[in-house]
């Protein structure tokens, strides 16, 4: 049985066990790698953003735990410090722009007036480019439907984890994600109908 | 309706609450098109490749966690009282220096002051007698000229002082005015009834007013 991160995270802070840590980076590796990827679209510069992710917790850790009070949620914390070196990076290169969060907990309203992001002019030109359909579909989706979708599949942190992290309400959240797998499938179809074309001609 | 969508959306994710009745909702037509569309996203989502940093970044960090808790190790030995340096560099230099400067201060005004006392060979004994400078001249400074007139005034007043005649002149004056007086100098204290007033003559009994 595989210890939990809290374990881990108290036997490297107590203890010193360079181990314990070396399990808590393999163990989510994947997770912030992915989502900064996903974030960045750049390999290196992600490279670099997950490193500073990860000495930002051991200095933390260093200092008796830092900011990481919150027993049992060690990857929604990464997270947010990988989310916090991100938006930093975006917004140094005007790619981000924050968005108001709706805190308001009604279903029905954000639902309805949540707009359904169209793929931008040059999306079908930039797609037949691309190797990986999937990764540029992703990248066509709006900051905010991007990022959630990444939160969610990549770092696997619950919708309440990302409403947290996101500064948003729940519902706000569920709507994002909802239309990014939306917005997905639609572009998807589009590519595979025109792969259909071509290969019929 | 719109929560019904919400909660398809958290069936996906394995985020629905147990208690909801999921075939109730998929018999709705418009539900199960939204049901199904989003599952197709979903699984072509859930089965991407996964992405991993380089093995460079990896063991940078494991260098700078290893790091991190020599670190952690150092913060907790600062526990430990710490031990208190009785003399330190600064508390001994900063006194050091301040004394050498003051005295350096002092023998630069004292050397300036003795320059301009220097007196030509031409110059009144009095003054030239002054070859000596007075240790306070040393840390104070006197105008050359009000010094020399100082120095020559209290030698001329410690002369007057000094005069071995004083004494001699004193006790013979009063003996002069006292004739009667039986008493010599050098003898012991006497109560001063007994010395003799132009009313009556020395020591009396009690009750011989007459």
């Amino acid at each position: 049985m595989h210890p939990a991160d809290e374990v881990l995270v108290s036997r490297y802070v107590e203890s010193g066990d360079q181990a314990a840590f070396h399990t808590l980076v393999n163990r989510h590796q994947e997770r912030v790698f992915g989502y900064l990827l996903g974030m960045v679209r750049n390999r290196e510069v992600a490279n670099d953003l997950f490193q500073d992710t990860y000495l930002r917790v051991i200095s933390a850790l260093s200092k008796q735990r830092g900011s990481y009070t919150t027993q049992g949620k060690f990857l929604a914390w990464v997270m947010r410090i990988a989310r916090n070196a991100a938006l930093d990076h975006l917004r140094a290169r005007k790619k981000w722009q924050d968005v108001p969060g709706s805190n308001e907990d009604d279903a029905t309203s954000y639902w309805e007036r949540l707009p359904d992001h169209e793929p931008a002019a040059d999306f079908k030109m930039h797609l037949s480019q691309q190797a990986d359909v999937l990764k540029v579909c992703i990248d066509a989706l709006s900051n905010e439907q991007k990022e959630v979708l990444l939160l969610r599949h990549e770092a696997d942190l619950t919708f309440r984890e990302i409403a947290d992290l996101t500064g948003c309400s729940i519902n706000t959240a569920l709507g994002r994600m909802r239309y990014a797998l939306i917005n997905l499938r639609r572009m998807m179809s589009t590519e595979e109908i025109k792969d259909l074309t071509e290969v019929g001609e | 309706m719109k929560n019904d969508k919400r909660d398809i959306l958290l069936h996906l994710y394995g985020e629905l609450p147990q208690s909801t009745d999921l075939r109730s909702l998929l018999k709705d037509e418009e539900l199960r098109d939204e049901h199904a569309a989003l599952s197709e996203a979903k699984f072509r989502l859930d089965h991407r490749a996964k992405e991993r940093p380089s093995q460079d970044v990896l063991d940078h960090i494991i260098a700078a966690a290893a790091a991190g808790t020599d670190e952690n190790l150092t913060l907790k030995r600062r526990d430990r009282k710490p031990i208190a340096r009785t003399h330190s560099l600064k508390k001994i230099l900063i006194p050091a220096l301040s004394l050498a400067a003051a005295i350096l201060f002092g023998v630069g005004m004292g050397w300036i002051g003795g320059s301009s006392n220097q007196v030509p060979a031409s110059a009144p004994s009095a003054l030239a007698d002054d070859s000596v400078v007075p240790p306070e001249s040393l840390y104070r400074y006197v105008p050359p000229r009000q010094n020399a007139l100082r120095q020559a005034s209290e030698r001329q007043s410690r002369l007057a002082w000094d005069d071995d005649s004083s004494l001699p002149n004193l006790h013979r004056r009063i003996i002069t005015l006292n004739p009667s007086n039986g008493t010599d100098w050098g003898s012991g204290a006497l109560p001063l009834e007994v010395l003799p007033t132009s009313q009556n003559r020395g020591f009396q009994t009690a009750g011989s007013n007459n």
